[in-house]
């Protein structure tokens, strides 16, 4: 390995704490200071996933570029680092949107200092999660990422007034800081039980998935399938909750709708994807008979996810409920790819992963730039704005062609797929899947047509259009969604190995 | 031939770079579409010749696309005569209209200040179609068809200020998305059941027999589906009329000689699958016939000018499922055609007279308009009598081609409504040509002018063909047998053009009765016509109200649609949200503030705790020993 590769998972993990760290010690005046070096942090980070990307062996098997900190030995804790082909995904998803979130972010003129300091300690927990292959730091960085919500949210976020009910800042940052971390307890206790059966006296996943998979009597499965039933769950509600796994979804649209623009992209489009990933991570890679007990449960709630959220984002009237909503619905895809196990499934839900977390970015992003100028996210009074803001209008259009399947864009290609998988295991299921697509085009068409189309009252005649900036910042969202919709070969190539590691597990 | 490919490229270079850069281009780049649309159909004519220089056949070039997991997808192309014949006339159709549009998208002397946009969408849309047609595989067919509707949305919207164009585009599309649910399932259940997304595997496979029968049936009527709603079949034919608030070249490229025929296109490119499929076949028949006669009917009330045209194309599309129905892929494909050209010029000329009344397109509002226009007339008459069937116009040829197959190959109930239709069809295009073009020109049209050569040029030539395409029905010589034995399905096999004399009589006499009877009707008794119009005021009444169709479609979306949506969103906040994960909130907060009283800090009380909680566990401890 070279001097490079040995570095980069490191880097990821180490440069956005540095980068909070000097922002800390920047004085508070230094406002453009401080957004250049986020936003020059931010660049580099996503050139090191670039490299991630590029560097990674599409033809090897498991993980790779590891590097091993022991931390403490006693208890088997190592700081260990490695990325799958899922991972790589990931961790190119992370550099793409906390780079445009970070651009984005530089509108933000209350503590502009302060804000970019905990942008980051999130960042550094979300690269952290997914390049961690140990199971203790994995769950350390998770909570890492989750912790500064609650304090963005609660100070930069916005409080609404609906016609019949409030929802204070406040009320949504505790919300979603206090439902994600009760529903992290409960893989704390699903990795603590693992470690303890196991007997390996190690945190490390490579080791438990090898142990799941052959460390048992006579080569067989080292955790009982009694176990695995008893623990799956414990896994698949816990990380699900961060998936948006329906009936504990609330958390997301009252999150964002109280949310900071950057934080939402961020949340919704690389946090909620944390969830998606620790299932297969810990559930099918170490519980593999558990998955299999569990998988049409989770089927069933996966499309519950995708009809129940799409219904729903039709009856929204603001803006950012809508979007919440329908993330919700399209997180229900990853699900229900997840719970296929069939190859081209799994392959789906990890491209509608990437697919999802740049689309949402973009689509936060654009719902931002429209309240900032318009000082409301309410489709009702909302009209006519192509006429003034026809680039705002393009890139929201882009955004909701992607959600509603137009192939071309990366969303059909990743639906596409879980459709497959869906059609070869749960027919009926798969029918329902297709279905919640074409209720996504009728709320993202409706929208469409009464926000930006029509006539435009008179109070939206002085309303700018995007600066170059913020176009650049979309514009970076957008060259991946067209890149996955015209080329995904690239992309799928890296998920391949990836994917039959699962598989392998599964497998037995 | 493999350079086929390049036929949709250059659509696509143009968009995107006027999606990019018109801003910086002059004329905000319109040339340069023009220029991808000559490039088009200038590389057409070697594929054509090489196809019939090689030898009329299916050509296939493969190449690969992607791999997921254990499928892997193509992007090649299919060149055979279906193809061909798409290819010619939509890179054709498209050139026509985008020269038209270079006048008729002028207001006042200065271009749209969109016209870049125009001229981008209209690039991507000839690529999408030229891609749906190529396409080897099911799934960059899919591309196409969704990249054309997305097209057509925003061509229907272009002038998005006016709500009844974004409201008409939104609708557009939905409706056809609708259709495109049951295509997407059905394409997904054959590629499961074959593991292929290859045409030409897939139509092996069923071909075979050896599939799952029940799933080849179910992905037949499925993909159906998505055909009736592309091509505005009955009952899913709303959203055309409405797409009529779209540009004029738009609805003559788009509406009516193109993207509207996709649906037939797939059922031809699909059609072993029909043939495997009786029962599919019978229902395509079934819908044929049907919306040949609702677009018939509602446009024989019909005033404005536009939306008759575009009743018209769904009566036709439906003539075109019909002779699907009956098993005669020629006689579908040769309508195709020959209504293509004649719907085209057809609209054309009614963008002109729109663009010389500023926009009207009330027909009562006209009248006598030959003598101030008479070259859009002239057009206008030709494309009228061609699709009432008059020979020797072009579609002639073709509904005689319908009449053998539906005779032939259908029920006798198919062939008596097909003859009543034709008289029906027939009667629509005389009132419309009598109100619009004869009788007295009234003093506000007195000003009304002739259109500038861009719009009228492109109808002269649609009009010369719709005279002389005909002429495919019959051997030409140099390898090409006349249609019937260049186009031709597996089952039916090639066949030459055979005059049926007593279809050709009878459909002839039937076309020239409903003309005359119409032409009768509307010049020298409209008193009679308003006699029928109250005797019959009911059924006027719910034709003049399109059968109360778009009434139910929208009071199924408020009523049903968005209440169900709206108590969803009620529960989801209520029960889920405040109700259960508050709840759960409120429980802990109040079993703290309960649990809160007994935190006394009195020694004495801590100390009996203690002393009752020690007692418990020695007792625990006794009874276990």
């Amino acid at each position: 390995m070279s001097f490079a590769e040995r570095h980069v998972l490191e880097t990821l993990v180490y440069l956005p704490m540095l980068t909070a760290a000097v922002l800390v010690m920047l004085p508070f005046g230094w406002r453009a200071l401080a957004r250049w070096i986020s936003i020059g942090s931010a660049l580099a980070l996503l050139l090191a996933s670039l490299y991630v990307f590029f560097v990674f062996d599409r033809s090897a098997e498991g993980f790779q570029l590891v590097r091993v900190l022991p931390w403490f030995e006693p208890l088997g804790i190592d700081f260990r680092l490695g990325v799958d082909g899922l991972a790589v995904l990931m961790v190119l998803l992370t550099g793409i949107v906390a780079f445009s979130g970070a651009i984005i972010a530089a509108n933000v003129e209350r503590e502009t200092k302060s804000y970019y300091v905990l942008l980051f300690i999130l960042i550094a927990g979300v690269y952290g999660t997914f390049v961690s292959i140990d199971l203790f730091f994995f769950f350390f960085f998770y909570e890492l990422a989750i912790v500064p919500m609650y304090l963005l949210i609660g100070v930069w976020g916005s409080s609404s007034t609906f016609k019949d009910f409030d929802r204070p800042k406040e009320y949504g940052a505790m919300k979603l800081v206090l439902m994600i971390v009760a529903a992290s307890l409960l893989v704390w206790v699903a990795i603590i039980v693992m470690y303890n059966e196991a007997g390996l006296g190690t945190f490390s996943i490579p080791a438990l998935s090898e142990f799941a998979r052959s460390g048992g009597e006579g080569g067989g499965p080292g955790f009982s399938p009694q176990f695995q039933r008893v623990v799956f769950p414990l896994v698949m509600v816990g990380f699900g909750l961060l998936a948006g796994l329906w009936p504990l979804h609330t958390w997301s649209p009252d999150g964002h709708v109280a949310a900071p623009t950057t934080v939402s992209m961020l949340h919704a489009g690389v946090l909620m994807k944390l969830g998606a990933f620790g299932i297969i991570r810990v559930g099918m890679l170490l519980l593999p008979e558990g998955m299999q007990d569990w998988a049409l449960v989770l089927f069933v709630l996966g499309t519950v996810n995708v009809i129940y959220g799409a219904i729903s984002a039709m009856a929204q009237t603001d803006l950012k409920y809508v979007v919440g909503y329908s993330s919700v619905s399209h997180m229900g895809y990853v699900l229900m790819g997840i719970a296929t196990m069939d190859p081209v499934g799994i392959t789906g839900a990890s491209l509608q992963m990437f697919s999802h977390g740049v689309m949402t970015a973009l689509f936060f992003a654009v719902v931002g730039a429209i309240y900032e100028r318009t000082h409301t996210r309410d489709i009702l009074v909302l009209n006519g704005l192509a006429s003034r803001m026809g680039w705002i209008t393009a890139f929201f259009v882009i955004a909701g062609l992607t959600s509603l399947g137009l192939p071309g864009l990366s969303g059909f290609i990743a639906e596409l797929l879980v459709f497959v998988g869906a059609f070869r295991t749960q027919p009926v299921l798969g029918v329902l899947g297709v279905i919640g697509a074409a209720i996504t085009a009728v709320y993202i068409l409706r929208l469409v047509a009464r926000v930006f189309f029509g006539e435009r009252s008179t109070e939206w005649d002085g309303l700018k259009d995007l600066t170059a900036r913020e176009g650049f910042a979309m514009g970076a969202l957008v060259v991946p969604i067209l890149l996955v919709g015209v080329y995904p070969g690239p992309f799928l190539d890296v998920i391949a190995p990836g994917v039959d590691l699962v598989l392998a597990a599964l497998e037995g | 031939m493999e350079q086929a490919w390049l036929i949709p490229l250059y659509g696509v270079i143009a968009f995107a770079v006027l999606a990019l850069f018109r801003g910086f281009l002059p004329w905000q780049g319109k040339h340069l579409s023009l220029l991808a649309a000559l490039a088009a159909f200038v590389t057409f004519w070697p594929v054509l010749f090489d196809m019939v220089g090689r030898g009329v056949g299916l050509y296939h070039f493969p190449r690969d696309w992607f791999t997921a997991g254990d499928l892997s997808v193509g992007w090649g192309i299919i060149v055979d005569p279906l193809t061909v014949v798409m290819l010619g006339l939509v890179t054709f159709v498209a050139l026509a209209v985008q020269v038209y549009s270079l006048s008729y998208m002028r207001h006042h002397g200065a271009d749209d200040p969109r016209i870049g946009w125009y001229y981008a969408v209209h690039s991507l849309f000839a690529a999408s179609m030229l891609v749906l047609v190529l396409a080897d595989n099911l799934l960059l067919l899919y591309v196409g068809w969704e990249l054309v509707g997305l097209c057509s949305y925003l061509l229907i919207g272009f002038w998005h200020e006016r709500p009844a164009a974004a409201e008409a585009a939104k609708k557009a599309f939905i409706t056809t998305r609708l259709g495109d649910v049951g295509l997407l399932i059905g394409i997904v259940l054959l590629v499961v059941e074959f593991g292929t997304f290859d045409i030409g595997t897939i139509m092996a496979g069923v071909a075979d027999g050896g599939a799952n029968g029940a799933v080849v049936t179910a992905s037949a009527f499925l993909i159906f589906l998505g055909a009736m709603g592309k091509s505005a079949q009955f009952p899913l034919h709303v959203w055309l009329p409405d797409a009529m608030e779209g540009p004029t070249p738009v609805s003559a490229l788009i509406h009516a000689a193109t993207m509207v025929v996709a649906g037939v296109f797939l059922v031809a490119r699909l059609f072993p699958l029909y043939e495997a499929v009786g029962s599919a076949q019978l229902a395509i028949a079934a819908v044929g016939i049907v919306t040949v006669f609702v677009g018939a009917s509602l446009a024989l009330v019909e005033t404005d000018l536009k939306r008759i045209l575009a009743y018209s194309t769904v009566s036709h599309l439906g003539f075109m499922m019909l002779a699907l129905g009956a098993g005669s892929l020629t006689a579908a494909i040769f309508h195709l055609l020959t209504h293509g050209i004649a719907k085209a010029m057809l609209f054309l000329a009614a963008g002109s007279i729109m663009h010389a009344m500023d926009g009207q397109t009330d027909i009562r509002r006209m009248g006598g308009l030959r003598k101030r226009m008479p070259v859009t007339a002239a057009a206008f008459t030709l494309g009228a009598l061609a699709l009432s069937g008059i020979p020797p116009l072009s579609a002639f040829w073709s509904k005689d081609e319908i009449l053998v197959a539906v005779a032939g190959g259908l029920h006798p109930a198919f062939l008596v409504a097909l003859l009543a239709a034709i008289a029906l069809s027939a009667l629509y295009m005389a009132r419309t040509l009598r109100l619009v073009f004869f009788g007295e020109l009234s003093r506000e049209n007195e000003r009304v002018r002739e259109s500038p050569l861009p719009m009228v040029g492109p109808l002269a030539v649609l009009g010369a063909l719709t005279v002389g395409i005909g002429v495919l029905a019959l051997p030409l010589g140099g390898g090409y047998e006349g249609i019937g034995s260049f186009l031709y399905d597996a089952v039916g096999g090639p066949h030459p053009f055979e005059l049926n004399v007593l279809w050709t009589v009878v459909g002839t006499t039937l076309a020239v009765g409903g003309l005359g009877t119409g032409w009768w009707l509307y010049d020298s008794r409209p008193d009679l016509v308003a006699a029928v119009r109250t005797r019959l005021s009911g059924v006027h009444r719910v034709l003049v109200e399109r059968l109360y169709m778009d009434a139910a479609y929208q009071w199924t979306i408020d009523q049903v649609v968005l209440r169900v949506s709206r108590g969803l969103a009620l529960f989801d906040r209520r029960i889920v949200n405040e109700g259960a994960v508050d709840g759960t909130g409120r429980v802990v907060m109040e079993t703290g503030k309960r649990l809160r009283y007994h935190v006394t800090g009195v020694f004495s009380d801590y100390g009996s705790a203690m002393v009752a909680g020690v007692g418990v566990v020695a007792l625990l401890l006794w009874l276990r020993a």
